[in-house]
């Protein structure tokens, strides 16, 4: 098992993310919140006898945790993903919750397993491909399915990149996106 | 396993660790893990409309490998 530091070398980026919001967590911070984390993991994975290696990236005023395994068909990191990523919700919902309780903080940390949010996001990026291509042909809203907050991040960074307009409607649970445009 | 897993992944999320404790018992439904922690941690493992302890569910069920596997969080201070 090893645990890997990839430092965020972007300095210039960061240091705009964090003139952006007041409330942009130093780094110093984000390096603790990571390390508390993935001890969190690793010895859950030990006492689990799961084989992973746990890789921790701060970029961007968050930190992102990933657990991967060399052996592409490794089950037990499957079962740790879940249907449809929840045992992966779960977890990182634990994981943030492991922060909260060692250093006082709420952790908006990412947890990724296998590569399943990365999978996602291009998943993610078609649907926003696909629904503003929709507006443009029909000059229609688009309604996207309800997806968590950190899902709709990503449809509205690629909606707004290609120039159009997208708002998140509904409460809680079904609370979507609806794509419009193009944006003024 | 799956005791030293749940009682890992609670002491991680409470104040008072050293009081957490976690029990496997077996009846003729199954098998229930039981949770104790300190009476100001329950809210802390319950979570909001029990959020938390369903992520706890959530992670030992895949841990269990789809034996079934009850989780209960056992209010020690109840007594009415």
């Amino acid at each position: 098992m090893t645990t890997e530091r990839l430092e965020d070398t972007d300095g210039q980026e960061a240091t705009e993310a964090a003139a952006e919001t007041s409330a942009e967590p130093a780094s110093g911070r984000l390096e603790e919140e990571g390390d508390v984390a993935a001890d969190y993991l690793e010895e859950l994975l030990d006492i689990a006898d799961v084989d992973g290696d746990i890789d921790i990236e701060v970029r961007n005023g968050r930190t992102y945790i990933s657990i991967v395994s060399e052996d592409d068909d490794n089950n037990s990191l499957q079962q740790l993903v879940g249907q449809d990523g929840e045992v992966l919700e779960a977890l990182q919902e634990l994981t943030r919750l492991s922060v909260l309780s060692a250093t006082e903080n709420r952790s908006r940390l990412v947890l990724d397993i296998s590569g399943f949010r990365e999978g996602r996001k291009g998943t993610l990026t078609k649907l926003a491909e696909d629904a503003v291509a929709s507006v443009k042909a029909s000059g229609e809203d688009y309604a996207l399915e309800p997806m968590s907050a950190y899902e709709r991040k990503i449809v509205h960074d690629v909606v707004a990149d290609l120039g159009f307009v997208s708002e998140s409607e509904g409460e809680g649970s079904k609370r979507h996106i609806v794509v419009s445009g193009p944006a003024e | 396993m799956l005791a030293d897993a749940l009682e890992h992944l609670v002491r991680g999320i409470v104040d008072s660790p050293d009081d957490v404790d976690v029990s496997m018992k077996t009846n003729r439904r199954g098998d229930t893990l039981e949770v104790r922690v300190h009476q100001d941690d329950l809210g802390r493992v319950i979570g909001r409309q029990g959020r938390t302890a369903r992520s706890l569910r959530t992670v030992i069920g895949a841990l269990a490998d789809g034996d079934p596997v009850r989780v209960d969080v056992v209010d020690t201070d109840r007594r009415r």
